[in-house]
């Protein structure tokens, strides 16, 4: 059938494409064999601790933020300098958001394969805290330093009094404004007080540049959660019902459509200012402003590297300057959660509440993360917050802490971002709800009946 | 004895076969039987839960979505990526083109790129701003910027140019595999009865290769129902804008993992085995394979 | 016979401009990685992916990455060679087993399990992947790369294929081995096998690709970063909480080159199997 000529060719390529394979098997194996030896946090994957000594208890350690590695090794460190008996060596690995968590969760559920410690966004926490919960409650822990922590960040990552989760940061929602632009257009941002004022201040804006001032949000709350949480609202009724259609949805959404309507304000491209499309948008000045929770710091100095010194922080716009709302409210995080099935499970929580809560570990937050520390006495340390070496501080225009302690005693939160049924209407609103309202142009009230109801169905 | 019976020529076929019947037993009808039992269960509160998960499904919008927008694709791709490389193919094939070895490697090059990587780099092309490339591109003629994988139709349209981009290459070289095969003689009598290149396209090599027709069509079936990684990765997750990127398979996951509805998942997959079996049953029909299996 | 010489010129310019523009639609993505793996990997955020070329940020520096940096790239492509040529190596070998079962005998039950090849053929795994999933944890199958290979193992496109091919062979062949006093499995070991080396080309390849490309499968049952494949490791560089685009470019069109090779390699074969094949019908 074949001819032998072919035969012997193709012998000469088989030949040929099996050496190939073989030196790319010994020339990975080679590249690979030097990587495990590497330690110290890597660009992606699994990292190991060097620990000296015997009686080292190694816990294993999932995150899906790389900064987060970087500092729990650091953090660790002090721990074994401190507790010199109870010494551990951290083995961290790295993986994708959605991968992270869907692994955990068919971990939790086959009862085998889980960390010791894994890092849970606040988004995801409440799938975790259903059914039998496969989480160490933490309250023990937490005791010595609970009552200088923000309580509200201890709250999102608690269920029946039981807290479960250790909280990174605050996430205090702030207002980021683009001075140079705004002062061009002859806006000050420090008369900014309502949401009315923030409205024409738009109108204002657009009309003398012809850029958009801020977005609308389409794919996370950030900016709504505020507004809604500001009016007392929320997404469940007082019984833990579902209530994605109530009054004060509608009057905080058919208000931000007002927004939409003048022509100031319109979808960032990613639709959200946390997005990597959506920082080329603010970096090039195609909108001016962005109402983020403080962690956005960290986004500005890295993504939007234009910026730099032309941004100022401030508190946000409230609906009624004589109401007492919120000034604030925490937005996203993460919780580090132990899995109370585990071997060193009582150890890892003391590390990891030292971890994330002591004094040091919270001023390590700010210098290395940008972020707002749970932890409300370092705020008061000017020489931390406004140390001058700070490359946060050198990047935005005012001291960011300043609208941080103006703001600190009424930072509020949604409590029903703790409930079970939240990551599912979260995922709703940032896939259906907010692009029916403000891609497709549908009736506020219409397309929240419309999401009531896929919703009613799925937990029925 | 035992040996005789297993070197039979009686039973030798069955012992040929026997590695699929295991695959099909501890893979296929062990899951399925376990599905079935697992629909009618709330797997995290570990309880019977009757029809419920079934109910549930009838009035899931998603659910319908996910089916609908698997199946839309796929005919998307038949319809691109049938009739486009088989006319490439009949071109390449022809002794006036030259170099059409080349041109065969370069086509075949995207096939060899992971999704993961060709999703990305898809979603970053297809960006919302007027910088990306779709958006130059359209720019070119005039156009203001688009928001490509928010709409229904432009995001269908990136998903179906990202399959077009993979596979265009590949079923050309399925297609030439089937032309090669055809006597050169037919094409030289028709031509010396004065037919044109055209009619001989359509009266020798499209009903010549319809084996390897079937073939690219089965192939491309399954393709199409069961993507998801392309959705996955061009939406930058499960999740995008009013579904628009929900596939079947996509549906499996956010039910069975991410929302750890186990239960309901299982049932979602056991209506969908029977769907794509439908489909699979009505493709194979109206080709004629199974009649000429039968004979 | 001379107008008819001009016509057939026009009609090669005219084809080979179709297939030069459609050679530059297909590069075009290739070549914008290309672009972007010389270029920082925040530019991607902060700039899109396009084809500027800008020469004056051009560095090596993703290259310096993927060859000195500490990440575990290689890992996880010596992993997706192993996994890959394992897979391949297994599927050819069983499926090539069951397809001559189908092809050389008939025997009672035949059309019976041919018609549920066929079924089977085009229904996705994915479907059921949740009760198997539940199973091969039962099984302590979890984070082991059997659980990867096995299910796809007799795998019922390359057995139909396979039937396909060896159809073809003719019976008297077989007949002679008989005669000459070889045992079934030794017709097929000694004789049959080596005349499939044109389909096993063909099933390589597209076996080889879907190995490569397996995502969803292994993303639920392999667990720990180190066992991760190319295709699960790159995508942990994907996240909300800061990108890891350098690597993932360079990453990314460098795990293109190898396979390219063999690829190119072994095209022809592909073809030559492919028509012995599916064609016959």
């Amino acid at each position: 059938m074949k001819k032998m000529e072919e035969g012997k060719m193709k012998k000469k390529v088989l030949s040929v494409v099996l050496s190939l394979a073989m030196t790319a098997t010994l020339f990975g194996c080679g590249n690979s064999s030097t990587n495990t030896s590497t330690k110290g946090p890597g660009a992606a994957g699994t990292t190991e601790m060097e620990v000296e000594g015997e009686d080292v208890t190694t816990l294993n350690v999932w995150t899906f933020i790389e900064l987060h590695q970087k500092f729990y090794t650091d953090m660790a460190e002090k721990w074994n300098e401190e507790h010199p008996d109870q010494k551990v060596k951290l083995v961290l690995s790295n993986m994708a958001y959605d991968d992270m968590h869907n692994k955990l969760s068919l971990a939790l559920e086959s009862g085998e394969g889980a960390p010791d410690i894994v890092d849970i966004e606040l988004g995801k926490f409440p799938s975790f805290l259903q059914g039998d919960i496969g989480l160490r409650d933490l309250t023990d822990v937490m005791a010595p330093y609970k009552d200088k922590v923000v309580q509200a960040r201890l709250d999102i990552y608690s269920k029946d009094g039981k807290y479960y989760g250790l909280p990174t940061h605050v996430g205090a929602t702030v207002a980021f404004y683009n001075t140079e632009l705004l002062e061009a257009a002859g806006i000050n941002y420090e008369e900014i007080k309502t949401w009315d004022d923030f409205k024409n201040a738009g109108v204002k804006y657009f009309e003398a540049t012809g850029k958009y001032f801020a977005t609308i949000e389409t794919t996370a709350q950030w900016m709504i959660n505020l507004m809604l949480a500001q009016k007392g609202g929320g997404y469940l009724d007082a019984s833990g019902n579902l209530d994605i259609n109530n009054d004060k949805m509608v009057e905080v959404l058919t208000y931000i459509k007002g927004m939409q309507d003048t022509g100031a304000f319109s979808v960032v491209p990613g639709g959200q200012p946390d997005n990597e499309e959506a920082y080329p948008s603010y970096n090039t000045g195609e909108y001016a402003v962005q109402i983020m929770p403080f962690w956005q710091t960290s986004r500005f100095l890295n993504y939007m590297t234009d910026l730099s010194g032309k941004v100022a922080i401030a508190p946000t716009p409230v609906w009624n300057t004589s109401d007492n709302e919120f000034k604030s409210i925490g937005g996203g995080g993460t919780g580090t959660a132990i899995i109370a099935s585990g071997e060193n499970a009582d150890l890892a929580a003391q590390v990891m509440a030292y971890i994330k809560l002591s004094a040091e570990a919270n001023e390590e937050v700010w210098n290395v993360l940008g972020f707002d520390p749970v932890n409300t006495e370092v705020w008061a340390n000017t020489q931390l917050t406004q140390n001058p070496e700070n490359q946060f501080v050198k990047y935005f225009k005012n001291y960011p802490f300043d609208s941080l302690n103006a703001i600190k005693d009424n930072i509020g939160t949604i409590g029903d971002m703790s409930n079970e049924k939240w990551p599912s209407i979260n995922n709703e609103f940032c896939t259906v709800t907010l692009n029916n309202i403000f891609e497709n142009g549908m009736d506020v009230k219409e397309a929240l009946d419309e999401s009531q109801a896929t919703l009613e169905n799925e937990f029925q | 004895m035992l040996k005789k019976f297993f070197y039979s020529q009686k039973i030798a076929p069955y012992v040929f076969i026997l590695p699929f019947v295991i695959t099909v037993l501890l893979f296929w009808v062990a899951p399925i039987s376990n599905g079935v039992l697992l629909s009618f269960q709330d797997v995290l509160k570990d309880e019977w839960v009757g029809t419920k998960n079934y109910s549930r499904l009838l009035s899931d919008k998603n659910f319908f979505k996910a089916i609908f927008n698997s199946v839309k694709y796929m005919i998307g791709t038949l319809v691109l990526l049938i009739p486009f490389p088989m006319l490439f193919a009949s071109l390449l094939n022809s002794k006036l083109m030259k170099r059409s070895g080349l041109f065969k490697s370069i086509y075949f090059l995207p096939a060899l790129t992971s999704v993961v990587v060709a999703g990305t780099i898809f979603r970053l092309m297809f960006g919302e701003a007027s910088s990306s490339l779709a958006n130059q591109v359209i720019g070119l003629f005039g156009a203001s910027p688009i928001k490509w994988l928010k709409g229904v139709n432009t995001s269908y349209f990136a998903l179906l140019l990202i399959a077009c981009w993979r596979w265009t290459g590949v079923n050309i070289l399925y297609f030439l595999a089937g032309l090669q095969s055809i006597p050169t003689d037919l094409y030289e009598a028709a031509s010396i009865d004065g037919a044109s290149k055209w009619q001989q396209f359509k009266k020798i090599s499209v009903p010549l290769i319809k084996p390897t027709t079937v073939y690219v069509l089965t192939i491309s079936i399954y393709a199409g129902l069961s993507m998801f990684l392309e959705s996955y990765m061009v939406f930058k997750g499960n999740n995008s804008p009013n579904n628009i990127g929900l596939t079947i398979v996509g549906y499996l996951y956010r039910q069975g993992i991410e929302k750890r509805a186990m239960g309901y998942a299982c049932a979602v997959g056991l209506i969908l085995l029977v769907v794509v079996m439908l489909i699979n049953l009505v493709q194979l029909k109206i080709t004629g394979t199974f009649d000429k299996e039968e004979k | 016979m001379k107008s008819k010489k001009i016509h057939d010129r026009y009609a090669t310019i005219a084809m080979t401009i179709l297939f030069i523009i459609l050679a530059i639609m297909i590069i075009l993505p290739i070549y914008a990685l290309f672009i972007a793996s010389f270029k920082p990997g925040g530019d991607l955020l902060q700039y899109g992916l396009n084809l500027n070329l800008n020469l004056e940020r051009w560095s090596l520096d993703n290259y310096i990455l993927l060859f000195a940096g500490k990440h575990e790239y290689w890992l996880w492509f010596l992993n997706s060679i192993i996994l890959t040529v394992i897979s391949v190596l297994s599927t050819l070998a069983v499926s090539a087993f069951v397809g001559y079962g189908f092809a050389a005998y008939s025997f009672k039950g035949q059309n019976v399990m041919f018609v549920i090849v066929l079924i089977i053929l085009s229904i996705p795994l994915e479907v059921v992947m949740l009760p198997l999933y539940k199973q091969m944890s039962t099984w302590g199958l979890m984070d082991n790369y059997l659980s990867v290979i096995l299910p796809f193992m007799a795998n019922a496109s390359t057995i139909f294929f396979f039937r396909q091919y060896l159809l073809g062979i003719p019976k008297s062949l077989l007949e002679a081995g008989r005669i000459d006093g070889a045992t079934e499995y030794g017709i097929f070991f000694r004789l049959v096998v080596p005349i499939m080396k044109p389909a096993f080309a063909a099933m390589a390849i597209l076996n080889g690709m879907s190995a490569w490309n397996n995502y969803l499968w292994p993303l639920l049952v392999i667990r720990s970063s180190s066992k991760y494949t190319l295709t699960l490791g790159l995508n942990t560089l994907i996240n909300p909480y800061g990108d890891n685009y350098s690597l993932l470019i360079v990453g990314s069109f460098f795990s293109i080159i190898p396979i390219f090779i063999l690829f190119v390699c072994f095209q022809k074969y592909f073809i030559e199997g492919m028509t012995a094949g599916a064609v016959k019908g």
